[in-house]
Order: C-alpha cells, then structure tokens, then sequence
C-alpha cells in the first residue's frame, strides 16, 4: 500500500512540477526568452534526447525568432502511419544516427542542434514554410535567412546519415563522425546456421551417408551456379523492383535496357536455364538406358527441352540487346 | 571465321588410330588458333594496327623503354615524366611479365634477322597467346574428362567473348597472356596431383612464377590450389602424391613469387596469401597423423587425435590472429574484402564502386560473353561431381569460385570464362558421345568397352560417322535408332553454330574498337568517316612543345600524353597519389584565377582538356567533370563544395540556368571557349551543344590566364597555354576591378590572406562574449 502512495505520489509531483515548467515558460514566451535561456534550454532538451521534438509553437519560438546564435538542422516529417509515408522512417532512423553520433561525439557544442517537426504537431509549420512533402531537411543558419542550398536535396544525394553528414558539414563546417550501431543480425544469422548444420549432423551422426551422395552435392552446385549466372548477386547489391509498374496500368516483367534487370526476369532466367540443363541431361542420359523406349522418350524430351528453352532464353537476350540479329525457333 | 571442332572421318583400323587422332588434334587446335587469332583482328582490320585505350599505352611505353635501354634499366627505372614533380618508380609498381614477354620475343625474332617493330608485337601479342591459352585448356581438359571434351573446350576458349574483350589485337594488357598462364599452371598442377612427381610440382611452381610477374590475380591461384587440398584432406583424399606435390609446389612458388618486386614480401605478410601457408601446416600434420597411424595402436592414436588436434589447430588460429593484431600480417585489402561482404565498396571505398569493371554482373552480361555456354556448363559440373575423383574437385571448386566472383564483378568474368569452357566441353563431349557413337550389337560394344578405358574413347570427336550409318538399320530396335540420333546431332550443330556467329557478331560489335580512333557513320550514304582527332592532337603536342613541357589533363589521358606525345603529365591512369589528382580536379573545378595559381605552383605549362559538344561524343570532360569535383572536394573540402555545380533544383546543366560556379569554372571556359561563335546547323542556334542537348549558358567570355594554342579538326581535343605572369591581358580589365587581380603575386596574396584572417577575428569577439555568459 505504502509503494502505490509513493507511486502516486511521485506522479502528481511529476505533473505538478512539469506544469509549473510549462507555465514558467509561458511567462517567458509572453516576454520573449533571452539567447542564453534559450541555448541553455536546448541543451538541457538535448541531454535527454539528441533529437529535439519541436511543435509549432515551439519551432517559432526556437527557430524563427530572432536572438539566435547557433544553427539548427530540421527534419519535417510525417511519421504517423495515417499518413502513409514509406520513407519518413527510415528517414528518420537515420537522422537519429547522425543526431546520436553528433550528440556523443566530440564536436558536440552550442552551435549546432537537431530538431524535428512531425506533420501531426505542426501542421501550421508546414503551411508556414509553404512545405507539401515529407522529408525535409532544412538547415537554419545562425546568421542570415535560409537560402534554397539550406534544404537538403533528398532526390539527389539520398537519406543516408553520411549524405545528411556530408550536407550539415557543407552547411555549418561542423564534422560528424558517423557512428552505426554495430549490427549484429548476420552474425547471428550465421552462428544459428551453424547450430542448425551441427546440430542435424549430430542427430544423424550414425547414418552419415547421404554426406556422400553425390548426386545431392551436385545438385547444390548446380543450384548455386544457375543463381549466380542469373544474376541474383545483382539483384543482393542492387535491390531492384521485382516487376515495373507502367503508367497506363501494365506490367513490365523484363528490364527493357541491358543495363538493368527486375527480380521477376531474374527467376525466368533461372528456370529457363535449369530447363536447359535438365534437358542436356536427358539426353546424355537417354544413352545409358537399358529400356530403349524409355531411352528414345527421355531423348525427345530432351531435346525440345534444349531447343525450346534456349531459345526462349535467346528471344529474351535479344529483347533486351537492342538491334541483336539473331533468334532461334522464336522471334 | 570462326570454327566449331571440325569433324573428320576416322578410319577405323585399331593399327593407325593413335596416329589419325594425334593428326586431329593437331589440326584442331591449329584450327583454333587460326580462328582465335583472325577473329581478333577487327580493330586492325577497320582502323590499323594500333595500341587500344589507356593502360596498353603506358605497357607499350614501358616496353619500348626496356627493348631500348635493357632490363635492369628497365627495373631501376624512375619515370620522370609522370606525376610531375613527384615522379613515378615504375620498376618497382608494375607487373613485368608482359614486357618481359613482348620484348623476349623481340630479342629472339631480331636474333633471327627479322626485324619487327615492337609496336606490332605488342598489337599482336594478345591474339597470338589466345591459341595458347586454347592448347593449355585442351590439356587440362583433357587431364580433368577426356581428349574430345579437350578439343572441344579448346574451341570455345578460342572464340568466346568473355575472352575475346581482354585479347584483341591492341589491347595490350596483362590480362592477354595472364589466362595463358592461369590456365597453363592449372594444368601442370593437375598433372602433378595425378602424378605426384617433383618435376611436375617444380613445372606448376615456375608457370606461378610467370603469372605472378603477369598478373595481379595470381591470388587466385594461391587460394584455390590450397582450397583444394583443403577440400580432399576433408574427403579424405589425403595421398602421398598431394603431398609431394603441395609441398613442392608451396615452398618454390613462394620463394619465385617473391622474387617480382612489386609482390615483395607479400606473400608472408599479408592475409590473401595466409591461406596457403595454413593448408601447407595443416598438410604436414596430417601427413604426421597419417605416419603416427601405421606406429601406434588405435586407442592411444583416437586419443593422441583429439589431443594433439585440437590444440595445433588452436595454435596455429592464434598465432595468425596475433600475427594480424600484432599488425605483422596485412588484414585483407578492401579490394579483396568487398569480394565477399559484397556493401563494402559502396561504403568505405567509393572509388572502387564508381569504377564500372567492378560493378556486379547482370544475367544479360553472362549471357552476352558465353552465349550458350552458360547453360550447358552446369551439365558438365553436374556430370564431374558424378564422377568425382582428385583432380575433378579441382575443377568444381574452380567452377563454383569463379561463378561466385564473376557474379560479384563483371571485370571477373575473365577468369569464369576458361572453366567455363572446360565444363561445357565436358557437357558437349559426354552428349555427343551418346549419340555419335554406332549403334553395335550388344555382344560386341560391351567387348570393346571393357578393353578401352573411359577415357581413351574419341568417338565424340572423331566418330561422326555418317556413311557408315546405315549399316546399323538392321539394329534399329537396339539403342536410339538413328533418326533421333541425327536430329539431335543436327540440333546441337546448329546450336553451336549460333555460339560461333554470336561470339563473331559480340566481337564485331562490342569488343573491337580501339577507343583513340573513332568511327561513325554518315546517317545518308552510309559511309564511314574516322575521327583521329585525339592523335592529331598527341602529335601537335609532339611537334610544337618544348621537350620538357608539362601538360595538364585529367588522369585519364595520362598514359596517352605520355605514349603518343612523349611529354610530362601531372596524372595519370596509375591512380597511386590521390591528392595529386584532386589537386588537378580542384584547378579544373575553380575559377581561371585560381586555377592559373594551382597550374603555376604545379609547374604546369599546357592544358588539354577533352570536348564533345561539337560531334556529340559523350566521353567527353564536362560529362566527366563531376568526378573531378567529388574527388576535389575529398581532399579540398573548404573550397571545392558539390552542390555548387548543380542548380537549386539539383541539375547538372550547362545551359544558362547553370549554377554560376560551373559557368564560371575553368573547365567549362576552356572547353566552351568560341564555341558561342560556333554554329554548328544553318537552323540551329550559336553555341548548340550536341552531347548535352543545350544551348550553352555562357558564350561571350575572354580568358585572361590561358591562351588557346590549338584546337583539333572536331574540337574533340583542345589545348590551352598556361600565360606566364608577365603575359597577362590587364587592360582589358576595368580598373576598379583590377585591385582584385593583384592578388597574383605570392606577396600581395599573402596580404590578402591577412585581410581575411581579421574579420573573422571581429566574429570571434562576439561569440567568445556569449560562451562567457
């Protein structure tokens, strides 16, 4: 009874002090606080967290109205899932990296701080800076107005926290030493794999032969082959889409240049070249067949297999080479 | 032009059949060597026998300073002539093999009395070590499967693109003979695990040796012969023959590996080599253990086995760590680590990920250089797993590697190419084998079968036989029955023979240009006219400069001022001195005045920069110039900002709605002066640039600190004098203006400094007041 008093206790206290803070505020804002209390305030915000959540009222008073010394960088944004947008979170778990790193770092000073604006809080901020998407990152400078370089161009340089880095020490000569969060999911992924292979090896540690079998090695081998012929180490480091949408509706499944690829052709590669192979197989098989119609069959079959197939693959290659003169079986 | 394995009739007399298949395989691989060789002859053919690109440039230099002056001036050799001042030790920085090669083969035809010039040696070079290259597949080939599977791989290699782009004639560079080497020390080194004699070990050590002096990627060499030691001590494949063999071949290799100056000390310090040496300790003990086995009874060897193992293994992983901690062993170079944690390059070392070699490689890319290949080659692995044995895991690891890292960047698809040749050659023998064989009674075939071992067989090569096929009509119930036979001999001929025009239609069109000369077609007539615009300009610069000129370029014309021109570079290809580079972009990036400062401090006398607005060349300097500006900007971060050259809304253009920093800067004035003056249509306006669509911002301006010397045929190459201080146009400045200006001389501009130095001290006052508070 006597802890769930205390616990009561602690949170009137709580509301009670944070209301006295805010109507100490309120008497300061109604005066116009000074610089000093300002950069004092902030830094306090700061202390708790690297990225200072601002409102409109809050944004006026911090970074519109005049006595101001250092720089702030702000991040407009719309983070609530209402408004649908893909790339404000990851936007702003970037930001947040750059702000931490900048926050520990050592060049962490009253010069320069990072803020943020959510559509929700303040909209009217958003009408103020005649702003209609989200991201924005925009850079207040101490001195002077903000001139068109201050926005950060996202469409050219990305969202990455050493592009924003790289842009806030253009801006304020301020270097930010990005400092990632070591990630250690592949690490875990692979010690897990590890586990896993030991762990079925052991239970099995009495009936090892299907290690021997060949005919499992090489199909593992010739899978790996067909993904990396296929390109899908591409498609790893380049992330493409895995079809394209067209404006009238349609949807493309081939990359029409041959510099690119989606993942949707990748897979047709694929499999037009396992069919390829599994045909050239047939037919080399088709020889050693005691049975010689099963061996005449696996022949046919082998060879519209090769036929078919390769020159699928080729009408494919030629759609993308543009002005390729040759095909096969197919245009 | 090109030739699939010609099909000979064979007599079928037992008594001569050595002597007809000897002869076949002759003819064959003449054949090969004749249709890989004329099919690389395009670029000479269209334009003339000349040196390609940049880098064969500076080998052809190289090599003509050695043929010259010797081979120990040759490897004490200090370039004087490059990276002014700096200077460049090129003995000490290049792999010599391929001048060693060229200019051996000079000494010997001149000892002979035929005089060559050593250009046309070094043209040819590549296309002559092509049919090496095929002789050494069909070895190994024939080595790893069978003799037919050999002529045919051989075949392939001779012709396929994924070879053919690094060995045209011209393109003189290490890669052309490097894949000789590679494939010939695969040979050897298969010879010798199937053997186990010193003497093949020592011939595969000394074949290492030429590729180390040839190559840079010997390294993977020396990781895939330990990776497959590794894989058959794993398979308990364990052999006296492999250990002689390794071992042989490790310690020579090492010590003749180290003998290259530019490789030094690396292969005992750094972590691409250490594989190596653990397989080679790991070896060794397993020898021990397999010694200790015949001495002791089983249940101390279990024991001494756990024991003794666990703690080598312990040992030996400690002491390379410590090693590498200790800082004694090299950790792996980002170039190799961005092989397997394939993000690297895109994070840590952009200049690496910009370059378009080391891009990964698309579907259509395989498809492009191997054509059929690349879906008949998994075939040939599945069918060498199957039939397993020592030298065959060879070449699965090789095959599974090579795929992997030709996956990773196109520029690896060289050393995917030659497996992939043998393995499709495997895939083609083993089916032509089935279906060119005659069909016998059964009685007979299992006779002869049993007499002949697997791998003697050469009907796939030898045995088309066609007249003698009806004779098997009375056996038509038994096998496949000879219509299904032909068909399908028909479709796979046709099949190849799509491989054959491909790869003359890739090479034709994709591989054969020299890129120093170019070519286009009149959209009209149809006839071709020749830009020799860039040579024109060399051999101005040749002609009109003083011997000891300097001239200023970006690091891509490097080699060729230096080949062609016989002048001084500041940059060039050899990227070693990356601040040096980003001087020359910081002086291209900034305005005239600033430039003329940089060009004086660096010594520079002349400037040439590449234009294509007048014939629509997009390789041209502007296109390039952002590079310039980024790499400036790594090392001038305070005066050389990127977003600068873009206008507010983030563009690239040259137009008048430019950002003023780039219509300002030097590279755009040399490259656009006059040209406002220039109407290149009756229709059109003045000043129209054809690469970049526009109308250019900036037409009326005068160059106050360069003056223009010459200006080729197209424009394409423009060279500029840099003014001495005493040659400079001051009246045609305006006199309030003209204060600015004085600030050339090194005194007044340190004065300048000073003025700027004091206003930031003013600032400084009032913010040092507000920390105080």
């Amino acid at each position: 009874m006597k802890i769930v008093n205390s616990i009561v206790f602690a949170i009137v206290a709580f509301i009670l002090i944070t209301a006295d803070v805010e109507g100490q505020k309120k008497q300061a804002n109604s005066g116009g606080i000074s610089l000093n209390e300002k950069v004092q305030q902030l830094l306090d915000w700061n202390a708790k967290k690297s990225v200072l959540r601002l409102n409109g009222h809050k944004f006026k008073e911090y970074v519109k109205n005049a006595p101001r010394n250092y720089s702030i960088i702000v991040m407009f944004t719309a983070l609530q899932p209402a408004r649908q947008c893909i790339i404000c979170r990851p936007a702003s778990d970037e930001y947040t990296i750059l702000a931490n790193s900048y926050r520990y770092s050592s060049a962490y000073s009253n010069k320069l701080f990072f803020a943020m604006v959510d559509f929700d809080e303040g909209s009217d901020v958003f009408q103020m800076l005649r702003l209609n998407t989200a991201p924005v990152f925009m850079h207040f400078p101490a001195k002077g107005k903000a001139k068109g370089s201050d926005t950060m161009d996202i469409q050219r340089v990305g969202i990455s926290a050493e592009a924003i880095a790289k842009w806030v020490q253009e801006r304020t000569d301020i270097q930010i030493r990005i400092f990632r969060p070591p990630n250690y999911s592949g690490t875990v992924a692979v010690i897990m794999l590890v586990a896993f292979v030991g762990g079925f090896l052991y239970l099995k540690r009495n009936n090892l032969e299907f290690l021997q079998n060949k005919q499992l090695w090489a199909l593992l081998a010739v899978l790996f082959t067909f993904a990396m012929v296929s390109g899908q180490m591409w498609n790893h480091i380049r992330s493409p889409p895995f079809v394209h949408k067209s404006q009238n509706g349609g949807i493309s499944y081939f990359h029409g240049s041959s510099q690119g690829q989606l993942v949707f052709e990748t897979y047709i590669v694929m499999v037009l070249n396992g069919l390829v192979v599994i045909g050239m197989i047939l037919l080399t098989e088709s020889g050693s067949q005691s049975d010689t119609r099963k061996g005449k069959l696996m022949a046919i079959v082998g060879l519209v297999f090769v036929a078919v197939f390769f020159s699928l693959l080729l009408s494919a290659f030629r759609s993308k080479a543009h002005g390729y003169p040759y095909s096969f079986l197919f245009k | 032009m090109t030739e699939t394995p010609v099909k000979v009739k064979s007599g079928s007399a037992k008594g001569n059949f050595v002597g007809i298949s000897s002869l076949i395989v002759f003819s064959v691989l003449l054949v090969c060597w004749i249709a890989g060789f004329a099919s690389r002859l395009f670029a000479v053919i269209r334009f003339e026998s000349i040196i390609h690109e940049f880098d064969p440039w500076f080998n052809y230099r190289a090599t003509a300073y050695m043929v010259e002056h010797g081979f120990y001036k040759f490897l004490n050799w200090f370039d004087e002539r490059a990276w002014y001042p700096l200077g460049r030790i090129v003995g000490g920085t290049v792999y010599p093999g391929l001048m060693i090669t060229s200019g051996g083969i000079h000494w010997l035809l001149h000892l002979l009395n035929i005089p060559v010039y050593i250009r046309d040696i070094c043209v040819f070079l590549a296309p002559i070590f092509s049919g090496l290259t095929a002789i050494s597949t069909y070895l190994l080939t024939k080595e790893l499967w069978s003799p037919g599977a050999g002529l045919f791989a051989a075949s392939f290699i001779a012709i396929v693109p994924g070879y053919i782009s690094r060995s045209v004639a011209g393109s003189y560079d290490n890669e052309g003979i490097a894949i000789f080497a590679l494939q010939f020390t695969y040979y050897l080194w298969v010879k010798s695990v199937k053997t186990g004699s010193i003497f093949w070990a020592a011939s595969t050590a000394l074949s290492y040796f030429y590729m180390v002096s040839a190559w840079g990627g010997y390294v993977f060499i020396i990781n895939l012969i330990p990776l497959h030691v590794f894989v058959l001590l794993i398979m308990n494949r364990y052999s006296h023959r492999l250990f002689t063999s390794y071992t042989t071949f490790y310690i020579l290799g090492l010590i003749f590996s180290m003998q290259i100056p530019f490789v030094g000390f690396q292969p005992i310090r750094t972590s691409e080599h250490m594989a190596a040496s653990g397989v080679f300790a790991l070896l060794i003990a397993v020898g021990i253990l397999k010694h200790l086995q015949t001495v002791l009874t089983k249940q101390e060897f279990k024991r001494l086995f756990i024991l003794g193992g666990l703690t080598a293994a312990g040992i030996v992983f400690m002491t390379v760590v410590g090693l590498t901690m200790a800082g004694v062993i090299a950790p792996w170079s980002g170039r190799f680590y961005s092989l397997w944690d394939t993000g690297y390059a895109k994070i840590h070392i952009p200049i690496i990920a910009s370059v378009s070699e080391h891009q990964p490689t698309t579907w259509f890319s395989f498809f492009f250089d191997l054509h059929i290949l690349v879906c008949t080659f998994p075939v040939g692995l599945w069918y060498a797993i199957k039939k397993i044995n020592d030298e065959r895991v060879f070449v699965v690891l090789y095959a599974i590697s090579a795929v992997y890292f030709a996956g990773v960047m196109v520029r690896l698809m060289l050393t995917l190419t030659p497996v992939v040749c043998i393995l499709a050659g495997v895939a083609f023998s083993s089916l032509l084998e089935v279906f060119l064989k005659e069909d016998q009674p059964i009685t007979q075939k299992d006779e002869t079968e049993q007499e002949e071992p697997a791998e003697k067989k050469l009907y796939d090569k030898a045995g088309k036989i066609k007249p003698r096929k009806h004779d098997n009509n009375k056996n038509e119930n038994k096998g496949l029955g000879s219509n299904i036979k032909s068909m399908v001999v028909i479709a796979i001929l046709m099949l190849l023979m799509m491989f054959a025009v491909h790869c003359t239609w890739v090479t034709s069109n994709a591989y054969s240009s020299p890129s120093i000369v170019l070519a286009f077609y009149n959209q009209g007539d149809g006839s071709r006219n020749i830009l020799d615009d860039f040579r024109e300009a060399y051999y101005w610069l040749w002609q009109n400069t003083e011997d000891d000129a300097t001239v200023a370029s970006w690091w891509d014309y490097g080699y060729q001022i230096a080949g062609m021109a016989n002048r001084t570079t500041l940059v060039d290809n050899n990227t070693w001195n990356n601040s040096h580079i980003a001087l020359v972009g910081k002086a291209m990036s900034s305005s005239e005045e600033k430039a003329h400062e940089i060009y004086t401090s660096l010594g520079a006398d002349y400037v040439l920069v590449i234009f294509g607005g007048v014939i629509g060349y997009s390789g041209d300097d502007i296109n390039k110039f952002l590079w310039m500006v980024r790499i400036a900007e790594g090392e001038h971060p305070k005066d050389i900002r990127e977003s600068d050259y873009f206008t507010e809304r983030g563009e690239f253009r040259v137009d008048s709605e430019g950002s003023p920093t780039l219509l300002n800067c030097l590279m755009y004035k040399l490259s656009y002066y006059r040209f406002g003056e220039l109407k290149l249509d009756y229709r059109g306006p003045a000043g129209f640039d054809r690469t970049r669509n526009a109308v250019i911002g900036n037409k009326d301006f005068d160059l106050t600190y360069f003056e223009e010397v010459y200006t080729s045929e197209h424009w394409l190459v423009r060279i500029y004098r840099v003014k001495k201080p005493d040659e400079f146009n001051r009246p045609s400045l305006k006199p309030q203006k003209r204060s600015g200006f004085d600030s050339i001389t090194k005194k007044t501009s340190k004065r300048r400094k000073g003025v700027i130095k004091n206003r930031p001290v003013v600032v400084k006052g009032k913010r040092s007041t507000i920390k105080a508070n």
